[in-house]
């Protein structure tokens, strides 16, 4: 699935972004799932959406990630999302 | 509203009010338990069954407005917006729709066991008041569709069907009454068509699109193979239609082979999203889908085998029944108990942490409970029409209502613990 995950994403000082605007669903949902579960992945991850993603929150839940929506923005709804303690 | 909901504003929040969903899904599961207490009364009648008025008729009514409709319109309601990307205008419709189609269907069906044509015109008449509110809802969504045209088609087909099928079952309502319908079976055969292979199953081929990739963590498909699913599908209902309401019997083989081909894009294209799951564990859910994805292949195969002449005891009956029973019943109750406590986990997320777990606002006592009653009941009642014994319909249409009844624990469960209501984070 690697060479297929949909969205762009890029690292920063602030963790890795994953940008999915403009995607269809469920892509997005695919995109920030397929990020959070690799391996190495520990750190922030930053997720960019053009609507609010209500049917991701549930399965950021099951793999024991918590999330905190970001400032709202009229372009984008910006989720940051860690490991929950 | 979620807590994520107000944080963000309203314009992008396409979450409904819980009330709204959860009421069509809860009502779903309590016509579901009637449904299969009404078909227990009337088990004698069920095998020779040929139409008319009477407790099969109802027990059918129960089923497909009261069960499949109520859950199709609840999660139409809530799955539609976010397809097209646009907000629903106003929420009190969904509401006036429900406050519509609670009497009505209730009403028709009373009337429909009894043989009160008066009980079975106001019901029918409250019943499409109230699915001509959900039509108009729908379409209004979908005419401001700006995101993946080809499930707003599935759509519209879907709404299109709707109306003709509920136009279909007032005219034979009145019919009864005035006695003017010389095609009285050609036009009760295109009505449950249009219902349910045309309003139920053009919504299940075009949101599954959506909702298995969702449900199974599978990226999004290319649109074609959808577009020749849904061409197909409409060819396939209009020929179909034609052949029965003329009483040109040769169009129906083009029609299956129409509806064969629909059937086969969309199998194909589930298949294809089922193989690049990145979820390991499906779960009882997707038993049930996969069931019904067999049962809709042996309709057809039972529509062929009943056409070509093969002789099938009580076919009619038995083509009905594993339609209603055994492709959409058990379709939407794998959906139903996969969506009821995603969107009880999204009404209750904050505008940060952690949302509860799936898990803890299940059921799943009661869900597998539900499996095993509802596929012994499909199995014995199928077998008791062919052999036309009363006594299989009587046993199977018994752990019919005792599935229904787990199944109603469930969404009873799952809605008291959405009215706790969000947690504040």
């Amino acid at each position: 699935m690697s060479n297929e995950v949909p969205g762009t994403y890029w690292m920063a000082a602030d963790g890795l972004h994953v940008d999915t605007r403009g995607l269809p669903p469920p892509d997005p949902l695919v995109a920030v799932l397929w990020h959070i579960t690799q391996p190495e992945r520990n750190g922030p991850v930053i997720a960019h959406f053009d609507r609010d993603p209500v049917y991701l929150l549930p399965e950021l839940a099951e793999r024991g990630w918590s999330y905190e929506y970001g400032a709202p923005d009229s372009d984008e709804v910006r989720l940051t999302l860690r490991p929950a303690p | 509203m979620s807590m994520a909901g107000r944080f963000l504003g309203g314009a992008q929040d396409r979450l409904l009010p819980a009330a709204i969903p959860f009421r069509f899904f809860v009502t779903a599961a309590v016509f579901h338990l009637l449904a299969w207490m009404v078909l227990l009364l009337a088990a004698d009648e069920v095998a020779g069954f040929r139409g008319g008025t009477g407790p099969v008729l109802a027990a059918i009514h129960l089923l497909t407005l009261g069960t499949l409709a109520m859950t199709a319109i609840g999660a139409s309601l809530q799955l539609f917006p976010v397809v097209t990307r646009r907000a629903l205008t106003r929420n009190w419709p969904g509401h006036f729709s429900y406050a519509l189609m609670l009497p009505g269907v209730a009403l028709l069906s009373w009337g429909m066991a009894l043989h009160q044509t008066t009980a079975m015109q106001l019901g029918a008449g409250l019943t499409c008041c109230g699915l001509l509110v959900f039509v108009a809802l729908t379409a209004n969504n979908l005419r401001r569709a700006s995101s993946i045209p080809v499930v707003a088609a599935h759509g519209w087909l879907a709404l299109a069907t709707l109306f003709v099928a509920a136009l279909l079952g007032v005219l034979m309502i009145w019919g009864i009454e005035l006695n003017i319908l010389s095609n009285r079976s050609g036009l009760a055969i295109t009505h449950l068509t249009l219902a349910s292979y045309g309003f139920m199953g053009s919504l299940i081929l075009g949101l599954s699109l959506v909702l298995i990739p969702m449900f199974v963590l599978s990226r999004s498909l290319p649109p074609n193979p959808g577009w020749a699913q849904l061409g197909l599908t409409a060819l396939a209902l209009l020929v179909f239609s034609i052949s029965f309401v003329s009483e040109f019997p040769g169009l129906i083989w083009l029609a299956l082979i129409a509806g064969f081909g629909g059937t086969g894009f969309y199998l194909w294209q589930m298949a294809k999203i089922l193989r690049s799951s990145m979820r390991k564990r499906l779960g009882l859910p997707f038993v049930l889908m996969r069931a019904s994805w067999g049962f809709l292949i042996l309709t057809l195969l039972l529509v062929t085998a009943y056409l070509a002449g093969l002789a099938i005891p009580n076919a009619v009956s038995l083509i009905g029944f594993v339609l209603l029973a055994g492709w959409l019943l058990t379709f939407l109750c794998g959906v139903l108990q996969r969506i009821m406590p995603f969107l009880a986990s999204m009404h209750a997320a904050g505008k940060s942490g952690l949302p509860p777990l799936l898990s803890d606002l299940t059921a799943e006592g009661p869900l597998m409970l539900h499996a095993v009653c509802h596929f012994s009941a499909v199995t014995l009642c199928g077998i008791g029409i062919v052999a036309d014994q009363s006594l299989l319909i009587r046993i199977g249409s018994a752990l019919g209502v005792v599935g229904a009844a787990g199944f109603a624990t469930f969404a009873i469960i799952v809605a008291l613990k959405v009215r706790q209501g969000p947690r504040t984070s």
